[in-house]
């Protein structure tokens, strides 16, 4: 059974539901970044999106739109992906106990806190009784989420599913993630981010909707091949695996026409890549994207969508190339490979339809 | 088609830390949810269902480094695992791919409220170690800490209080499809003043000991533990030569999606997710032999679920109890705690009791089973797990 | 009492988040729940919270909210015979 991306949606720090961050994207000034929100009155009535936190209203939107691009009325599975839930539900309930000395607390903070929300209201929105679930394994969330969506359509349980990977980056948290050394300390530029000196990285917000099918119309971004998690892998175990998962797909290295990595400017984080890229992809154009979209616990799930989006037209623009490997003129195969610290690592492979 | 067997079982929460002081309390009939002693609240009457030991006790139980900084759930975490690896033999005797999956809701909760004034202060760098350990995954990846290298994936399935229900279920489609031999899965969760006062405010927590399935009950107690299984299939148990205990035979996940926090009147959610397990098992539900409920002792979940299991049963309906009388409500780790109570259940010949139970729900046609009932025959039980959210799963196992 | 009122619609409508609307807009008389505003069951815990922290009223079960939260008016009545801020 072959699965396919039929269509992705995002709201993020680039122009909100539309894919014009790929000709023309908005170039991240700020190590701390918002969301650009669209018009959520469009999605939402104001008595469904009062209880609503901003996360909510992005997932409820991108869900609706890719849906909507889709041509799809409802899912068999839906599916989300979220390192932190809703976290600024859950720091209004902290903020609470604390400040009130456990009285008087706000039960909808509480419950919009527990991270399955997103995927629950999403069901309730749409009124799908179909499988539900939602991941929260750091970096890995979103493909944690896609796995289980892949294996499903695999054995032939479901036949679509809404895959999810939803973030939102508050100032709270993301100063207590400063003090980890998560984020720049100095201005930065895209190239003093390929330079990748100093830790750090620049903050960004996520919610990407997916519509995973087994039965896709011609407007289909790709198709998905593979996917794979791993857990605290040796550079030999991840070659391994990489070969293996071409094996199986009866794809030869060499017919690769992109890596796509998750390189996001901290000297720690990009090592890891570097070293892969020598190891396991040598001479393959890589393509980065958190220079874009910045990083987040979700921020794994633009790097499937800029896979899709290469492969769909054919094309990997210029501000998306991170080597200076000459590019091959025809888009067939892509590789998406992350990594979360270095512990929790990814590979997705995609091909054109 | 290759079975999915159950080759290991790792569990602790209030009844005690192993397979065998669990079978030994639910055999007593008596609660283990009692006075508050470790957790730091000023609702210290609720009852609650606590692991008998400090954190600095399971520190020595488990040769956990003194200065290795760790939150209570992975601590409860790593006693379960351990135990499910060892009952398997799996680490030293292992198939080719194995993965590990735990559901956990809060994460590293109980320190961030505890430090959170500190998180906050950018310029204070106490405890700052425990902010990367506060999220779900981080908390996961910390109970499998000593076997790094061992495990092929890793993941965290957070659907509340069905979260570790479903991590059975994706390592049951793992196995199948086969991208892995092997799934170690379950989940944890230690109490957190966060859920306390989270149910609290839900205004679903019993002052007294719960009464799931009674008329008078007032909402469930809270409650802390971890439990794990270890999933494999028939083949792979028999080439490494290994017992398997039971079977996985059904499974499904099915959204009520009726209310956030409430469970739909009919049961629509718990409804499809029985009937649904019973299809993917190809049982009747004739065949089922004893019902392990979820059984909260909430006014919504126990007449919703009460009324879905007459929709399937109608009028056959097996013995029922929730065993969260026993335990607490262990929220994240309740769906493989209670897999594992039902397991042991199946395999000594036993039904555990419904505690605290005197008046039946008018609108239900059953009673839960109120006394531990000895020397059955159980082919095939049912468990059910519901998270907020009409976040419903039900596990079927059977007899090998 | 009829300030009172008017009081109690201001701060539903903040509490709730109910985007848009205006005490005016809010019958006194008519149900909060179900047909009326279309308010559900964590509203009502919401405006039990509320009435906890602005009158300092108590509600040990939330069924007791069914009762009280008939209408603005009857609410409004309830707070009054029983507020102790």
């Amino acid at each position: 059974m072959k699965t396919f991306i039929q269509a992705i949606s995002q709201i993020s720090l680039q122009e909100p539901l539309s894919d014009q961050w790929f000709s023309n994207p908005h170039v991240p000034q700020n190590i701390f970044n918002e969301s650009i929100e669209p018009d959520y009155k469009r999605f939402l009535s104001p008595m469904e999106a009062r209880r609503m936190g901003k996360l909510m209203k992005r997932a409820i939107t991108t869900s609706l739109d890719v849906l909507h691009r889709s041509h799809f009325e409802n899912v068999d599975a839906i599916i989300s992906g979220t390192g932190l839930g809703c976290i600024d539900n859950t720091e209004k309930f902290l903020h609470a106990i604390i400040d009130n000395n456990e009285d008087c607390l706000p039960p909808t903070a509480f419950m919009q806190s527990t991270h399955n929300t997103i995927s629950s209201q999403i069901a309730l929105y749409l009124k799908c009784h179909g499988y539900n679930s939602t991941y929260s394994h750091r970096g890995t969330s979103f493909e944690s989420s896609l796995l289980d969506a892949f294996v499903q359509m695999k054995v032939g349980d479901i036949h679509s599913a809404l895959v999810g990977g939803h973030d939102e980056m508050t100032p709270d948290y993301f100063n207590m993630l400063g003090k980890l050394g998560y984020w720049k300390k100095d201005p930065f530029t895209i190239d003093s981010l390929k330079k990748a000196d100093t830790i750090g990285s620049i903050s960004g917000s996520c919610s990407l909707a997916l519509l995973l099918t087994d039965s896709p119309n011609q407007d289909a971004l790709c198709q998905l091949n593979d996917i794979e998690l791993m857990y605290a892998p040796s550079i030999t175990e991840i070659r391994s695996r990489m070969e293996n998962m071409l094996i199986k797909n009866g794809i030869a290295l060499g017919e690769i026409d992109a890596v796509v990595m998750g390189l996001n400017g901290d000297i720690e984080n990009d090592a890891v890549y570097h070293q892969i890229s020598q190891n396991c992809f040598p001479n393959i154009p890589v393509v980065w994207y958190k220079h874009v979209f910045g990083e987040s616990y979700s921020a794994s799930s633009f790097g499937a969508y800029t896979a899709s989006m290469c492969l769909k037209n054919n094309l990997i623009p210029p501000h998306l190339l991170y080597n200076s490997v000459a590019r091959s003129t025809n888009i067939s195969h892509v590789l998406v490979y992350n990594h979360f610290q270095n512990k929790d690592h990814s590979l997705m492979l995609l091909s054109k339809i | 088609m290759n079975k999915i067997v159950v080759t290991g079982l790792g569990v602790i929460s209030a009844l005690g830390w192993g397979v065998e002081k669990t079978e030994q309390a639910l055999l007593k009939g008596k609660t283990f949810v009692g006075k508050m002693k470790y957790l730091n609240t000023k609702f210290t009457d609720l009852p609650v269902g606590e692991v008998p030991y400090s954190d600095d006790e399971l520190r020595e139980l488990l040769h956990v480094d003194k200065n290795l900084s760790i939150t209570r759930t992975s601590l409860l975490g790593r006693a379960a695992l351990h135990e499910a690896l060892r009952s398997a033999d799996i680490l030293q005797n292992r198939p080719k791919r194995i993965a590990f999956i735990a559901g956990t809701t809060v994460g590293g909760m109980e320190k961030s409220e505890q430090y959170y004034i500190d998180f906050l202060d950018i310029h204070s760098d106490y405890k700052t170690e425990y902010i990367a350990l506060h999220d779900c995954g981080a908390c996961c990846e910390m109970m499998a800490m000593e076997y790094t290298g061992k495990f092929d994936m890793m993941t965290t399935i957070s659907t509340a209080c069905s979260s570790a229900v479903n991590s059975v279920i994706l390592g049951a489609n793992l196995i199948k499809s086969g991208c892995v031999d092997a799934a170690i899965v379950g989940g944890s969760e230690c109490l957190s003043k966060f859920h306390l006062d989270g149910f609290h405010s839900l205004m679903i927590l019993d002052p007294e000991l719960c009464k799931p399935f009674d008329k008078n009950r007032q909402g469930l107690n809270l409650g802390e533990g971890a439990a794990f299984l270890v999933l494999e299939t028939e083949t792979s148990a028999t080439e490494r030569h290994v017992k398997p205990i039971c079977r996985l035979s059904g499974y499904a996940n099915c959204c009520d999606a009726y209310h956030q926090t409430a469970s739909s009147p009919d049961g629509e959610g718990a409804y499809l997710s029985m009937t649904d397990a019973l299809k993917s098992a190809q049982l009747q539900p004739s065949d089922i032999d004893y019902i392990n409920a979820h059984g909260t002792g909430t006014e919504s979940n126990d007449e919703s679920e009460g009324n879905a299991i007459m929709r399937v049963f109608g009028n056959n309906i097996p013995p029922i109890s929730s065993t969260k009388s026993y335990t607490g409500h262990t929220t994240s780790a309740s769906g493989s705690l209670e897999c594992v109570i039902s397991i042991l259940a199946m395999v000594k010949n036993f039904i555990p009791a419904n505690l605290n139970f005197s008046e039946k729900i008018p609108s239900l046609s059953f009673e839960p089973v109120k006394n531990v009932v000895t020397n059955v025959t159980l082919d095939h039980i049912l468990t059910n797990s519901f998270g907020f959210g009409g976040n419903d799963s039900s596990c079927i196992f059977s007899k090998i | 009492m009829e300030q009172l009122i008017e009081e109690l619609k201001k701060q539903i409508i903040e509490v709730l988040n109910l985007e848009g609307m205006k005490p005016e807009d809010i019958d006194e008389n008519a149900p909060l729940f179900g047909e009326g505003l279309g308010l559900d069951s964590i509203d009502a815990l919401e405006l039990i919270v509320m009435m906890e922290k602005n009158y300092g009223i108590k509600l040990a079960n939330a069924s007791e909210g069914r009762e009280i939260f008939k209408s603005v008016r009857i609410m409004a009545e309830y707070i009054q015979a029983h507020r102790t801020k």
